[in-house]
């Protein structure tokens, strides 16, 4: 309540204020690199690695004053890019890919010291992406416990479906199950519609 | 001669009701959750989550994940109160909290799929 009376004041006085921007959502869904790619875009650089191993971001990553642009239109953001959200990290399910167990035992501590950390900054955004990958089925309880606790506390969302560049992705099915935020499909591996998103951020969040 | 009792292979499935958990602080609640999560028990609550109470719920057996624990699966159906229940739980403080949640150790449950009307699980016999 205090933060929006805030932006209200900033506003009045003819000021926009920064908003702390978090993109939340499982892992794998491609939060990182929608991060990279908003990162790319406005300041020439990239924020984190991603990779096909879950939990590969298992700290916030954080770039502060990221202005973007739409339509002579600005606004200034401090992008947190969050580490993916599970109820579960198995050190066995990283050695199917190749790693080694104390190097998957690491992981695993790592990732769950990164989803408490995620859980705890939902108090601390001012608007959030939550991504979803579209070839995956999006009515699960991690998505279904970011979006209340987001909307409990009257945080803006837009529910963005990645990887509409993959074969089998329904983009439709996430729209169809939490139809009261807004939304846009996009990929941010190939840079589709992210410019939607980006009108979608100024004219939604901001 | 007496014979050796045989453990029983299985899953064990505990239904628990809504007053078996009334009374207990959410805190309480999840030290009752989790012993039993941890016991390799899947239980059934009559009672459904908030979302505060689930991001807690995942909060607290994510802090607990070890080599032998690896986390947690749980699956509901959530309530969509109206406006006059909205109101109500305005008014009087309490939120009714309607629903059903399924949760145990991701060592012995798996979800199959889940849906807003439809859940499908699978228990892991080791």
């Amino acid at each position: 309540m205090l933060k929006r009376f805030k932006r209200f004041i900033l506003r009045l006085f003819g000021k926009k204020p920064e908003i702390r921007l978090g993109i939340y959502g499982p892992p794998n869904t491609g939060k990182t690199t929608l991060a990279n790619r908003i990162c790319l875009d406005f300041t020439g650089e990239e924020l984190g690695t991603v990779s096909e191993v879950p939990h590969e971001t298992r700290e916030v990553q954080k770039k502060e004053r990221v202005v973007i642009e739409h339509n002579g239109k600005r606004m200034t953001i401090n992008l947190l890019d969050m580490p993916g959200i599970s109820t579960k990290v198995d050190y066995k399910e990283f050695m199917k890919f190749g790693m080694k167990k104390k190097d998957a035992m690491l992981r695993s501590k790592e990732a769950t010291r990164g989803i408490v950390e995620a859980i705890k900054w939902l108090d601390n955004v001012d608007a959030c992406l939550v991504v979803f990958d579209s070839t995956k089925n999006p009515y699960t309880q991690v998505n279904v416990t970011i979006l209340g606790n987001l909307e409990a506390k009257g945080i803006p969302i837009i529910v963005v479906a990645n990887k509409i560049d993959l074969k089998g992705a329904e983009p439709e099915k996430i729209r169809d199950a939490f139809p009261q935020y807004h939304f846009v499909e996009i990929s941010a591996k190939e840079g589709k519609n992210v410019d939607k998103l980006y009108k979608e951020i100024i004219e939604k969040l901001g | 001669m007496a014979r050796k009792k045989e453990k029983k292979k299985g899953v064990k499935i505990e239904f628990l009701s809504r007053s078996i958990l009334e009374g207990k602080s959410f805190d309480e609640k999840l030290d009752f959750i989790m012993e039993k999560v941890k016991s390799d028990v899947i239980l059934v609550l009559e009672e459904g989550l908030t979302p505060e109470e689930k991001k807690k719920l995942i909060e607290r057996s994510v802090s607990e994940i070890d080599d032998n624990f690896p986390g947690i699966e749980f699956s509901g159906f959530n309530s969509n109160p109206g406006i006059f229940e909205k109101i109500l739980s305005v008014l009087t403080g309490q939120e009714r909290k309607e629903g059903l949640v399924i949760v145990g150790s991701s060592k012995i449950m798996e979800k199959v799929g889940e849906e807003k009307d439809m859940i499908s699980l699978l228990a892991k016999m080791e």
